[in-house]
């Protein structure tokens, strides 16, 4: 007996999508096959690491743990959204200057956190970036350079006074 | 100590010369695609049209396979195969293997007569998506005789313990004992010898991606490609070639980068093998990614796991005269790397200290779990722990400062031949000491830690180690163990090619250094603009695959940036030899008149009179007639870069020869509190310093210092694979194999000392495992001072609450703050009517959690 | 770690969803909400439920509200959205703090109220917050609507009073703005908890007029510690500390927890009256700064 399908519309990085998708597809399957969006990983895929952290409707969320069908109707942003024209957002480019990756698996989901934790709070402290990103493994930098890259985009943002959507 | 093999010493280098981009922290060339989420890891590579392959694991810790009946899930619509075991055994050959014997503990990809782990894979199933291939798997019967399980190293030596390999007649796969020195002879002289027993649970490095592999078979050529995020060894990759039955110079593995391995993912094979064995079988191009199930449970890298009984030999002013070391190593139910991590610690088993003597006595144990492999410091950094815990009982207990016995004993002269014949090549370790010392604020610590114990019934330790951290190994560790090795190789080399195009653009080939989050790119970069005064940016970097590639190890030990460093500068140097004379040629003047600088070769005395790299490669390139006969066409070297500095064992062993002579050094001062009602450890303060020799890039270092320390904090507290006594895996997820979060590593006050290697090019020395090498010892050491009042000391890895709750029980009412002489903190009943097993605290020393310390 | 096939709606109404359970019965049908018990349980195929029923599109489900002297919280209230709550923040602090331990910012943006009532799993808040603050679940099925008190909902791990056709529609906290502490252990931050502790305190002058006590991590559910309570009441404020210790030490009399890889029974035991004792202290202090 075939599958059977659901329809979805859900916009991705501002870019609306209509499929038919398995009702038990998981959302981070979705994006990275169906739409061809790879730089959402998997990590654990039972909702503890955090390396496949999306936000929807700009809340953080784990895509593992998430049914694409779940997502009907919602705006998706993921880290292939956060350059605009070439160049990258303030985060990508303090975690280069600031080292705050080394494998850079982990990069993208953390990204995307930072993104709401400095939507929710321009001005952070080191221990408050530190406690909100405890949501999400790092197996590489032992967080210090994360911590400082976000730090570091958060004064920028603020200099610019961008707001982080 | 040994005084043979010195005239084997690679010659001393002048490291005079100014450094341009050696030692600075520029920003990672690897690093745009990462951000922009175009890493390209294994996962990110799969094409249309691949199929998917999923494995059927033993739920039996050890049990034969009496049937398996696949007729269901072959005839689930979008499945196209299923490979039993046994099936596999005809179709693949086994697993590549440097264990000591391997016809007797024969490894293969699947369990084909019995399984010997929770997770080994005894089926797989190939299918148009991970979704119905793992559906296919649970219409699999397989029928299990279960057998009795042994998980206990100890008991698994013992007479009467269940096989874990029939063939092999016993679970004790290697046994040996090394004397080096006058170990009885020190031990005679001795005024006091410490004993303990200490015991290291094995955690693993778990990185956030699993390991995967895309397979391809051509029918035609009878050749295998495999992309996987797994490539080392590949001067060893003909044994993978074996096992898949195919001619070596029919495989080519190709690298792609990994999300992180901490060596779990060095010649991790078996998911290869089992990619391409599924892709000759189905005619198609198949994908085996491991989920997280399938790598804890089955990754072939869980960590050292072992128990030592050391005793240790010192004189009553502190000097430490000899040790004795016997370690059973729990290996699990395979032994790929045989008894290397031995070797590993065998490096450095001295540690920093003048210790005269050594007996080493291990014995490798085969057990119902997952093997060994390799993970961030190879079995050395268990060394580094189970020494400091005996310097510090021994400090104890002739009463001595652990500073000062510390100072007592150290090298100072270098080189130095410690007594296995290894050599450490430089180092100053006062200075890293007082460095550490002062970052770590030790004095202020001391005194908050006698305040807060007399004041406020807190109890904080603090931890300071002094430990060794090896860099750049040889083969020779793996086989000095056999006075007959049947193969004692002798090559670990790595190769860099370098072309400069026709327009001086430089491309750099690596040919085993796969990108693991270390920063293969980022180095040679940095060298080759260092070599060619042009920007590391402008560099291209790129990853050969296996078979047309050079030999190569790839990274390891600590090895690559030494190593790549060697390879550029070999490169570099046959690069200017030709481009030197194709300048000489082209200005008219003998190769002797021009000279290097700023990017050129120009004219001595007249450096206006010069070429550029850019116009002598396109000359070379495009304008064959304009050089003599003899130039060849095009700006192109390699370099076979070889071990610089390796001797070989004396026939009785007595000396091992030199096998990791670049050695780094550190020092951890971490501060803990350990809340003695709960058994939890958190962190006050935590400096290190590390000399890794010349840095190349400070912040990259600093990087993995963080980084290694967070998995040492995982190994000291948090992180172990668990088994139970049926052999059942209890940390199967990340719900119970605890990784630290950002919450539970703290902040390191970092410090850098560079006492150069004289044997390296800039002197650089590698440093990548070495946070990981130092952090367990020195938190051990840490919660053992803190827990000093109550006589209590930990010897067991992870120090989990319950391990130290179970301690504090142990130490009676009397180890109750509240009973002893230091009184109770808040006044109040001590203890009292609801005293009774936890002794006093039941007064709360602690307070509330917003009340007490927080004031 | 790949879920297996199920059949799936969207509803839009509540009786439509009930409607669901009751037709696909035979098809082990559950409810899914924000899914962050349930999907992780799919992953790996400890579950396998042959129909889902999506309750996110079924009017009626969400929103906070007060009722007089009780909080009102649809089952569909994402733990985010009590934890930003000024109303949850005033009316029902205990909870406002027990959630925002639950995990992480992530999950907690998915994750409903009714979902972890309904989970139920031992280890879990806002089991404990239910029983302390002698919370009202009401159910929905095809017979209509029904009320169960907390304390006859939590009925064994994992499991509760609900049938399999009836759905969690709304919690009814009664309103308790004092003293009040969610406390727990857990050995990673915001792992789950191995030991946690509900506690609410009323003063009366300088007397605990009464005390209510929940437990997780040391029975087959969250439990009341109504011994406990009994040692508290009339208590003076002034001997807090030797009230809260020997109302913990009676809390864990008669407890058989189960161990296992994170703590024995005998260490589970330890941590409850640790934090139990801290968790009555910090209580009966926020009372006293109530006043």
């Amino acid at each position: 007996m075939a599958p059977t399908t659901c329809t979805i519309s859900l916009t991705v990085n501002g870019r609306p999508h209509v499929a038919e998708v398995e009702p038990r597809l998981l959302l981070v399957d979705f994006l990275r096959e169906d739409l061809g969006l790879p730089g959402t990983h998997i990590g654990c895929e039972h909702g503890v690491c955090g390396t496949c952290t999306v936000l929807l409707d700009g809340a953080s969320i784990r895509s593992c743990i998430t049914f694409a069908v779940q997502a009907d109707g919602a705006e998706i942003s993921t880290v292939e959204g956060l350059a605009r024209d070439g160049e990258m957002h303030p985060l990508q480019d303090e975690f280069a200057a600031k080292q705050g990756l080394q494998c850079g698996y982990c990069t993208p989901g953390m990204l995307m956190r930072a993104r709401e934790i400095l939507a929710e709070n321009p001005d952070p402290s080191p221990a408050e970036v530190r406690s909100a990103i405890a949501s999400n493994l790092c197996r590489c930098t032992g967080y210090q350079f994360i911590i400082e890259a976000v730090i570091g985009a958060a004064a920028r943002m603020r200099a610019t006074k961008e707001v982080a959507s | 100590m040994t005084t043979a093999n010195r005239a084997d010493a690679p010659p001393v280098r002048d490291h005079s010369a100014k450094r341009r981009w050696v030692g600075q922290s520029i920003r990672r060339v690897e690093d745009p695609k990462f951000l922009l989420g175009r890493g390209g890891y294994i996962a990110d590579r799969i094409t249309p049209g691949t199929l998917h392959a999923a494995v059927l694991r033993s739920p039996h810790a050890h049990a034969r396979i009496a049937r398996i009946d696949a007729s269901g899930a072959r005839t689930l619509p979008g499945v196209h195969a299923v490979i039993t075991g046994a099936e596999a055994a005809e179709l693949c050959d086994p697993m590549p293997d440097f264990g000591p014997d391997p016809a007797r503990h024969t490894w293969r990809c699947l369990a084909a007569d019995k399984v010997r782990y929770v997770g080994e894979g005894v089926a797989v199933v190939v299918a148009d998506s991970r979704y119905l291939a793992e559906d296919a798997l649970e219409l699999i019967e397989v029928e299990y005789e279960p057998l009795p399980a042994v998980t206990d190293p100890e008991r698994a030596l013992a007479h009467g313990a269940p096989l874990v390999h029939e063939a092999l007649e016993s679970n004790c796969a290697y046994e040996r004992t090394f004397d080096f020195g006058d170990v009885d002879r020190d031990f005679a002289e001795a005024d006091l010898v410490v004993r303990d027993r200490l015991r290291w649970h094995r955690s693993g490095g778990q990185p956030l991606e699993t390991v995967g592999a895309i397979a391809e078979y051509d029918q035609g050529t009878g050749s295998f490609t495999i992309d996987t995020n797994t490539l080392s060894f590949t001067s060893y990759l003909f044994m993978a070639a074996n096992t898949l039955k195919v001619p070596v110079n029919r495989l080519d593995i190709r690298p792609v980068p990994a999300g992180g391995s901490f060596g779990s993912k060095l010649f991790a094979n078996k998911p290869a093998v089992i990619a391409a064995m599924c892709a000759r079988k189905t005619g198609r191009k198949v994908a085996y990614l491991e989920d997280r199930v399938d790598n804890i449970s089955n990754c072939d890298h869980h960590g050292s796991d072992r128990v030592y009984d050391v005793e240790l030999a010192v004189m009553r002013d502190g000097t430490m005269r000899g040790i004795k070391i016997d370690v059973v190593d729990d290996y699990g139910a395979y032994i790929q790397f045989g008894v290397g991590h031995h070797g590993n610690a065998l490096a450095q088993v001295v540690g920093p200290y003048t210790i005269g003597s050594v007996r080493y006595r291990v014995r490798a144990a085969l057990t119902n779990k997952n093997q060994q492999g390799a993970y961030r410091g190879f079995g050395s950094e268990v060394n580094n722990w189970m020494l400091e815990q005996m310097v510090e009982l021994a400090a104890r207990e002739l009463g001595l400062d652990p500073v000062a016995i510390r100072r007592k004993n150290f090298i100072r002269e270098f080189p130095h031949f410690i007594p296995t014949g290894n050599v450490y090549d430089s180092g100053d370790y006062d200075q890293v000491l007082e460095v550490a010392l002062e970052l770590a604020d030790y004095g202020h610590w001391r005194a908050e830690q006698r305040r807060l114990r007399e004041q406020e019934g807190r109890y904080i330790g603090i931890g300071l180690i002094c430990a060794q951290e090896r860099s750049v190994f040889s083969a020779t560790e793996f086989w000095f163990w056999f006075d007959e090795p049947g193969a004692p190789v002798t090559s670990t080399p790595e190769s860099v090619s370098l072309k400069v195009d026709a327009t001086g653009g430089i491309t750099a080939i690596l040919y085993s250094c796969a990108f693991w989050g270390n920063s293969p790119e980022t180095m040679v970069a940095q060298f080759v603009a260092e070599e060619f005064d042009c920007s590391p940016y402008d560099v291209s970097v790129v990853y050969h695959g296996s078979r047309d590639g050079l030999p190569a190890t790839g990274p390891g030990g600590s090895r690559t940036t030494v190593m790549l460093a060697g390879a550029v500068e070999g490169a570099a140097g046959k690069i200017k030899e030709k481009a030197r004379r194709a300048a000489a040629h082209l200005l008219e003047i003998d190769p002797d008149d021009v000279e290097w600088s700023d990017g050129g070769f120009g004219v001595k005395g007249d450096p206006e009179r010069k070429k550029s790299l850019a116009e002598i490669a396109i000359a070379l390139h495009l304008f064959k007639h304009s050089f003599p006969a003899d130039m060849e066409s095009g700006l192109d070297e390699s370099k076979v870069f070889d071990h610089p500095y390796t001797t070989m064992p004396s026939a009785d062993r007595t000396d091992l020869g030199v096998f990791y002579p670049f050695m780094g050094h550190a020092c951890h001062v971490p501060v803990v509190e350990v809340d003695i009602e709960t058994g939890a450890v958190t962190f006050l303060h935590y400096a290190a310093v590390h000399d890794c020799g010349t840095l190349v890039n400070p912040r990259s270092l600093a990087g993995h210092i963080v980084g290694g320390t967070a998995q040492g904090i995982g190994t000291a507290l948090y992180e172990e694979y668990v088994y139970d006594d049926d052999g059942q895996l209890l940390s199967s997820s990340y719900l119970d194999y605890l990784i630290p979060t950002a919450m539970e590593v703290p902040e390191l006050t970092i410090g850098h000392v560079e006492t150069p290697s004289p044997y390296t090019p800039h002197g650089v020395k590698g440093g990548g495992e070495g946070g990981r090498m130092m952090a367990p010892a020195a938190i051990n050491a840490a919660v053992n001072d803190a827990l000093h009042p109550f006589g209590i000391r930990l010897t067991e890895l992870p120090m989990t609450p319950e391990r130290i709750l179970s301690a504090l029980r142990a130490a009676g009412p009397m180890g109750g703050p509240t009973g002893g002489p230091t009184g109770g903190p808040t006044g109040g009943p001590m203890g009292g009517p609801t005293g009774g097993p936890m002794g006093g605290p039941t007064g709360g020393p602690m307070g509330g959690p917003t009340g007490g310390r927080a004031g | 770690m790949k879920p297996p096939p199920f059949s799936y709606a969207a509803p839009t109404t509540l009786a439509e969803a009930v409607g669901l359970l009751t037709e696909h019965a035979e098809a082990e049908p559950r409810v899914l909400a924000g899914g962050q018990s349930l999907i992780p349980l799919m992953n790996f195929r400890l579950a396998k439920p042959g129909y889902l029923i999506d309750l996110r599109n079924v009017a009626g489900l969400g929103g906070i509200r007060r009722e007089g002297d009780t909080l009102v919280i649809g089952a569909m209230t994402t733990m985010s959205e009590v934890e930003r709550s000024a109303e949850v923040a005033v009316a029902a602090p205990l909870l406002a703090e027990a959630v925002g331990l639950v995990a992480h910012t992530p999950v907690r943006n998915r994750g409903t109220v009714g979902g972890s009532l309904a989970h139920a799993d031992p280890a879990a808040e806002l089991p404990a917050v239910a029983l302390a603050s002698g919370a009202d679940l009401v159910a929905a099925g095809p017979a209509g609507s029904r009320v169960i008190p907390a304390t006859e909902f939590l009925t064994g791990p994992f499991s509760t009073a609900l049938a399999p056709d009836e759905i969690l529609t709304e919690i009814r906290l009664p309103v308790w703005p004092g003293g009040h502490a969610f406390v727990e252990f857990s050995r990673i931050h915001a792992n789950f908890a191995v030991v946690g502790v509900a506690a609410l305190v009323v003063l009366d002058g300088d007397r605990i007029r009464r005390a209510t006590l929940a437990l997780t991590g040391v029975a087959p559910t969250a439990i009341r510690a109504t011994a406990a309570e009994r040692v508290l009441a009339g208590a003076d404020v002034a001997d807090v500390t030797a009230a809260a210790a020997k109302a913990a030490a009676t809390a864990v009399q008669g407890l058989t927890p189960a161990g296992d890889l994170h703590a024995s029974p005998q260490t589970r035991l330890a941590l409850a009256r640790t934090y139990l004792r801290r968790g009555i202290e910090l209580a009966t202090s926020r009372a006293r700064n109530e006043r």
